[in-house]
């Protein structure tokens, strides 16, 4: 691949408008995520890492005396967050000997053990006496929701991609709808679907296999991150199913490859790159989990980002500086490989597609086979995703046992100028996903213009890019809290951003590297001499962005559009910090009529709140979908 | 007196183009100006104004206020059918600690008063600013002395109670026995039967292992609370889920608040929601409320403060709220009575028995129950 894009050809040197707006773009760029992102969250980690009094200016004037690592080691020394591992830190000397004794009490404790709680059949779950501490149970916990995301989610993508059937686009385009839920709401789902007295329980008494305890263990967390993450899955691995050129697997099929031999051959090596890239990112997010834990799991399950709520909560800000801090070194570690997963993908996409077959009709016995597969599959969706959703539905209206519109009559008397009306938080919440949408997409194109041209260093900036998504949203929150609502002192002034702008900004930041992922593959897919192409016929690089590549990855943009969309409806934590009394959103109408005293210790009215929450988001995304694949830039 | 005026500074409205919704102050010390400019739909600018046209900004919690029957909304209608000022509450998602890391940072209180604060709260305060003053002491109110003295919470009468809960178990007698004790919880009768809740992120969980180190002893509650956990307690993040958990028949025992039966009192209801006082004891949890000491109204303030403790106000509260009066003067409808019971035995810790100690606590806590 040729990497010339700064070339100082005489033509660039001309400022040309387009030229122009590409640099606005990207200066703006970087002004939005200094203010809203990179800034409030130093605030936080300075706590973990200054002494007292310094500040970012003392420090970068004297790093020697102003850089301490005592907070850090602190937390890294503790055998409650580190486990074993906290000897490292502690007495390194001693390291070589504890490891040896660790490995032995290691061997001699673990077992694989066949759990069977059904509907989970088998999870190996049995480490052994070794202590791995706060972090080593949340690399855990991740690990086993990615492997769960990843099973689940791989067949999804085999059928929306291998397969035809009527309403198939619009499935697609709701395997988004898992990542705007907010977390309150999926737990309550949960807790009717798998509870003791849940939907899942009364099916299995009904069979005569008796109640099963499935709710706070393990399982049921990683299944419901499962919940959020496998759609993703689906959906990028999906999308590289799709781009498999039909081509080249006809061609090893004409050599003679049977049908195994022409998948593990071509097609295969087609989807790991984008299996390992959700996969990373399954496991970066999992990592950060917290609502869900909380909900599902409770404080034995507690995970680092639980401890770091916690620690906010306590004002305890050197402890949650020095876990945010490991969190994130952690998490954009991951990221930075992600990264360099993403850059190996192959390239391909432009040729034609693998024919679908038609899902409703079977001739042969292996195609009976594999509709019964997809049927199984099928009952498992519906288990883990379809029943949590109903759930939440039935319980708007009271349940089975005593239906009630009551909670639909309390929605429809708080419009009549309550504290919080239903529909100004869908007005809000709409508003401020097409303002967030109309930020992050110039955003995120622009960053992936600019990162998709290689080199090491570059990925490295690009890690620093993608820092959103591996900063955990309780730090963000909290800097935003400390940084912008409070305020900075400027000379005399103190200047403080609230509002709904501020919303919308913080929605982008979180949403566009969502943009850049779906993009920046397919850019760096284009074949090259397209672009030297307009670019020898006197385009300058906006130009040649816009008329040629951009066309070209239009089906990314729409992805990416769609995450920011999500992203910015379903966001609740640094919503409800800034946005203030009035410009409540969705969530936080959904959290606020959660909490309503006047309808008692009840989830309906908030249950209510959320089917409307699904309803609308549900319409907005197959609405993207459809607008945003028939326009054409 | 000059806070929330309307100030014309040119320059700082350029810059506010740009964000929307900047806000700009002068920070010298005690007297702010500031302007709000932008889109902002925040309703923080107000014309040039004397103290009676300015609202009493009140910071409380979210179910405190906003629809009808709610204690705030009560408050609201009575005291602005008789006086000029306004009111606006405000929930901000943190509570007292953004009001604390607001006063840390230099940040302006845009409240007058703050509405809900629990003792382990006030702790809390003043650890955190040692040597700043978040409240100040209202002087001068004539209904301050009818205010229980088992429930202050506060020596030095900052903060005032207007209504406190008491923390109780609610169980459900069709499936299990009256649990009389601590112990009884550890015993394998009530094995796999309590929910309670975090108390690092839920107020009910806070109070009872609070309660729980009242009776076993900051050197006895570790012990205690790891027999609960050999017998399978189960702690949630926050009351509405251990209480959602409770109503789904998960479990029959939920650590609650002692006025469950003014919600469930039907004849089947009833045997479903027995409120048992362990060792006839339950925990109380006052909430207060107290004056900011930026506030620029501070007779306004405490004229709301000695409101909110007149008889009246303080049965509307207690019967809004949930919860029970914190003056002994107030008298509550028969049928609120009826339902909402008091523990044989209040018990509480003071502020100084809490202070130093809370965090400590509440941590050990936390890691011992995350490490199992």
């Amino acid at each position: 691949m040729d990497k010339r894009v700064g070339a100082p050809d005489s033509e660039q040197l001309a400022p040309t408008p387009a030229r122009a707006l590409l640099l606005a773009t990207g200066l703006a760029t970087l002004l939005v995520l200094l203010v809203v992102f990179y800034y409030p969250v130093w605030t936080v980690f300075e706590n973990a890492v200054l002494r007292d009094g310094y500040g970012v200016f003392s420090a970068l004037a004297d790093p020697l005396a102003a850089v301490t690592p005592d907070v850090l080691l602190g937390v890294l020394s503790d055998p409650f967050f580190l486990g074993a591992a906290h000897t490292l830190f502690e007495a390194p000397l001693r390291v070589p000997g504890d490891a040896a004794a660790w490995t032995v009490e290691f061997l001699a404790t673990a077992r694989p053990a066949l759990v069977s709680r059904p509907p989970f059949v088998v999870l190996v779950h049995e480490a052994g006496n070794v202590e791995f501490g706060l972090f080593g149970f949340t690399a855990y916990q991740a690990v086993l929701s990615t492997v769960l995301s990843v099973l689940l989610g791989v067949p999804g993508a085999w059928v929306l991609a291998r397969f035809e059937f009527p309403g198939r686009s619009t499935l697609k385009s709701l395997t988004i709808l898992p990542f705007v839920l907010p977390s309150i709401m999926v737990v309550a789902g949960f807790v009717a679907t798998f509870g003791t007295f849940g939907t899942v329980n009364d099916v299995l008494a009904w069979l005569g296999f008796g109640r099963v305890e499935m709710l706070y263990t393990l399982e049921l967390v990683v299944l419901a991150h499962a919940f959020y993450n496998a759609p993703l899955v689906t959906r990028m691995v999906g999308t590289a199913w799709e781009n498999v050129n039909a081509n080249a697997v006809e061609t090893a099929r004409s050599l003679g490859a049977g049908r195994v031999r022409s998948f593990t051959d071509v097609v295969l090596p087609q989807l790991v790159p984008a299996l390992a890239a959700s996969a990373l990112l399954t496991f970066v997010f999992t990592f950060m989990t917290f609502p869900i834990v909380l909900g599902l799991g409770g404080l034995r399950l507690a995970t680092v980002e639980v401890w770091l709520y916690a620690s906010v909560n306590q004002l305890d800000y050197e402890t949650a500086a020095a876990l945010g801090t490991l969190e994130t070194a952690f998490s954009l570690f991951f990221m930075y490989v992600y990264l360099r997963y993403e850059a190996r993908r192959a390239s391909s996409g432009t040729g034609k597609p693998l024919p679908r077959a038609r899902l409703f009709s079977a001739d042969t016995l292996r195609d009976w086979l594999s509709r019964a597969g997809i049927a199984a599959y099928g009952l498992v969706i519906v288990v883990v995703f379809v029943l949590p959703l109903a759930s939440m539905v039935l319980a708007s209206v009271g349940g089975l046992d005593d239906p009630t519109l009551e909670w639909w009559r309390l929605l429809v008397e708080r419009q009549g100028g309550s504290r919080t009306e239903p529909s100004v938080a869908v007005w809000n919440s709409l508003l401020f996903g097409l303002g967030a949408l109309a930020v992050a997409l110039p955003m995120g194109v622009v960053v992936a213009a600019f990162s998709t041209r290689g080199g090491r260093l570059r990925k490295l900036g690009d890690t620093v890019l993608m820092a959103p998504i591996a900063v955990s949203g309780v730090v963000v929150g909290f800097g935003l809290l400390q940084g912008l609502v409070f305020g900075v002192d400027i000379g005399s002034y103190r200047v403080s951003v609230v509002g709904p702008a501020v919303v919308v900004m913080a929605h982008a930041v979180a949403g566009y590297p969502f943009v850049v992922r779906n993009v920046a593959p397919m850019l760096a897919d284009l074949d090259d001499r397209l672009v030297e192409a307009a670019r020898s016929l006197g385009a300058d690089r906006a130009r040649a962005l816009w008329d040629v590549e951009l066309p070209l990855v239009w089906p990314g943009v729409v992805a990416g559009a769609a995450f920011a969309f999500a992203i910015s409806i379903g966001e609740f934590d640094s919503t409800v910090i800034l946005a203030g009394e009035n410009t409540y959103t969705m969530p936080v109408a959904l959290k606020r009529f959660l909490v309503d005293r006047t309808a008692g210790p009840s989830i309906g009215p908030a249950a209510a709140m959320g089917t409307v929450l699904l309803v609308v988001t549900a319409v907005s995304f197959v609405v993207i979908d459809y607008v945003g694949g028939r326009y054409r830039p | 007196m000059k806070r929330r005026t309307y100030l014309k500074t040119g320059g700082a409205a350029a810059i506010a183009g740009l964000a929307g919704c900047l806000n700009v102050s002068e920070s010298n010390d005690g007297t702010t100006t500031d302007t709000t400019t932008g889109g902002t739909t925040e309703g923080t600018t107000t014309g040039t104004a004397s103290e009676p046209d300015e609202p009493l900004t009140i910071a409380t919690y979210d179910s405190f206020f906003g629809d009808e029957g709610t204690a705030g909304n009560w408050l609201k209608q009575a005291w602005e059918a008789e006086r000029d000022t306004k009111i606006e509450f405000t929930a901000p998602s943190n509570g007292v600690n953004e009001f604390i890391s607001r006063k840390k940072q230099g940040a302006s209180i845009d409240a007058d008063l703050f509405v809900g604060l629990n003792t382990g709260e006030l702790v809390r305060v003043d650890e955190q600013l040692p040597d700043a003053t978040l409240f100040d002491t209202p002087g001068g109110l004539s209904h301050a002395s009818r205010i229980k003295d088992s429930l202050q919470i506060d020596p030095e009468r900052r903060a005032l109670p207007y209504d406190t809960g008491y923390i109780s178990l609610v169980y459900d007698s069709t499936e299990i026995e009256e649990p009389q004790t601590f112990d009884d919880l550890t015993s394998p009768a009530y094995q796999g039967a309590l929910l309670a809740e975090n108390a690092q992120t839920s107020d009910p969980g806070r109070a009872f292992l609070l309660w729980t180190i009242h009776e076993m002893g900051a050197d006895g509650y570790l012990d205690y609370w790891q027999d609960l956990v050999e017998n399978d307690v189960r702690i949630l993040d926050d009351w509405q889920p251990a209480y959602n958990a409770y109503m789904n028949r998960e479990r029959p025992i939920v650590v609650s608040y002692s006025t469950d039966q003014v919600y469930y009192h039907g004849e089947d209801e009833l045997p479903r929601h027995q409120i048992g006082f362990l060792n006839d004891q339950g925990y109380a949890n006052p909430e207060a409320m107290a004056r900011f000491a930026d506030t620029n109204q501070p007779e306004t303030a405490a004229a709301f403060m000695d409101f909110v403790l007149t008889d009246e106000a303080q049965a509307n509260i207690a019967v809004n709220n949930v919860q029970f009066p914190a003056t002994t003067t107030a008298d509550l409808p028969d049928e609120y009575d009826q339902y909402a019971h008091e523990p044989p035995e209040p018990v509480t810790f003071t502020y100084e028995e809490l202070a130093g100690n809370l965090d400590g606590w509440i941590n050990e806590w936390a890691r011992q129950i995350a490490s199992n």
